[in-house]
């Protein structure tokens, strides 16, 4: 019996092993199509059940004024929770470019900060030149070109001197921007996007809410998106 | 001698658990998002994460319960695998030490989970080293 023992112990471990991941690999929805795959699924196929089950999230108030895009009025609502340090998210930004075109004046999208410190070393940085565009009511066209080129300043050890360059090409002031960056008003909106974003249960970046429904990260691909949008614009009426 | 192999199952257990962890995170491309404690994102998105198409956390999660195997087998006085799991846990501690280094200076984040494991397979070394110095005495 005790020759056989180690091996009878040894399967044992093999079979909870195995069971385990075989659980866990189920119970935990498959997000096989992150943001930047393309799936092969046709637009109109089924999002996520999960999606519409979601609780409608308030949470307290971010920065305001907000940084919107697209008409307030507008029956679509898309508040994304970005990083923009975070290689999903800047797979997800030509994504939500798309789908912007797409639904025109049905979609307005909302970004808020969410750098997430300390993983990324330079996103508190970019966050901080974005406000700092803010200041100057470029917001939109520095988000744009931090995240086109995220993968030029990401790996750089000071990347102050590059976000400056983004300035010039999109036609800051130089010299407030520098000012800006390191202000007390750009710090706040940092803060208070930050504390919205605790209030509404995010815990990683991209994270986007659609009419204040949190988004499942696995319907975040340009296919899924769309279909989930559209059932929500369904739903809406309109 | 007993108690260093029954320590060595226990830690190639938790490596298990660990690296089974990370695989099913990797599979179901949960680590894909960035979030606020983790740089797993980064590391397991990299080309580095897998090795001919395999997950490496799986090839660590099989690493760990051969691991664990040697070790239950030597306490049960399979002198062969005693044997084998020097040369094993040596080869894993030297795969540490390059994917540590992979993440410190090529990637330029860390994953927690990775250096769990690392940590783990360090202790594993230490473990397996001395139990050449236990052998003499024990003779």
């Amino acid at each position: 019996m005790k020759r056989i023992l180690p091996f009878i112990i040894i399967l044992v471990v093999l079979a909870v092993a195995l069971t385990s991941a075989w659980y866990l690999t189920r119970s935990i929805p498959a997000a096989q199509n992150p943001p930047g795959n393309q799936t092969s699924s046709s637009p109109g196929s089924p999002a996520s059940p999960a999606q519409s089950q979601q609780p409608v999230v308030t949470g307290v108030p971010g920065a305001e004024p907000a940084h919107t895009h697209g008409p307030a009025n507008a029956p679509l609502k898309l508040e994304e929770f970005g990083d923009f340090e975070c290689p999903p998210c800047g797979l997800f930004h030509p994504i939500l470019k798309q789908m912007e075109e797409e639904f025109g004046d049905k979609l307005q999208v909302t970004f808020r900060e969410f750098p997430l410190v300390p993983t990324h070393q330079h996103a508190l940085a970019a966050a901080s030149a974005a406000e700092a565009a803010g200041l100057q009511g470029k917001f939109w066209e520095m988000h744009h070109m931090i995240y086109d080129h995220q993968n030029d300043w990401k790996k750089e050890f000071d990347v102050r001197p590059i976000f400056e360059g983004y300035a010039k090409q999109i036609g800051l002031d130089v010299d407030r921007f520098k000012h800006d960056i390191d202000g007390e008003a750009v710090a706040n909106r940092i803060m208070q996007d930050g504390k919205r974003g605790h209030s509404m249960g995010v815990k990683g970046t991209p994270t986007v809410f659609l009419n204040g429904r949190e988004v499942n990260f696995e319907n975040l691909p340009a296919d899924k998106l769309r279909v989930v949008i559209q059932n929500e614009l369904r739903s809406a009426g309109k | 001698m007993r108690k260093i192999y029954i320590l060595a199952s226990v830690l190639s257990l938790l490596g298990l658990a660990d690296a089974l962890y990370l695989t099913i995170e990797h599979l179901t491309g949960q680590t894909v998002r960035c979030t606020i404690l983790s740089g797993c994102s980064e590391v397991l998105s990299s080309q580095y994460a897998l090795v001919a198409g395999i997950p490496l956390a799986a090839v660590g999660a099989a690493a760990y319960f051969t691991v664990f195997s040697l070790a239950v087998l030597a306490l049960f006085g399979y002198r062969i695998a005693g044997k084998i799991l020097t040369p094993l846990v040596i080869a894993m501690f030297f795969v540490s030490v390059w994917l540590f280094y992979l993440q410190a200076f090529v990637i330029r984040q860390f994953c927690q989970y990775c250096l769990i494991s690392a940590a783990i397979t360090t202790c594993l070394l230490v473990l397996v080293l001395s139990l050449r110095w236990f052998k003499p005495a024990a003779q």
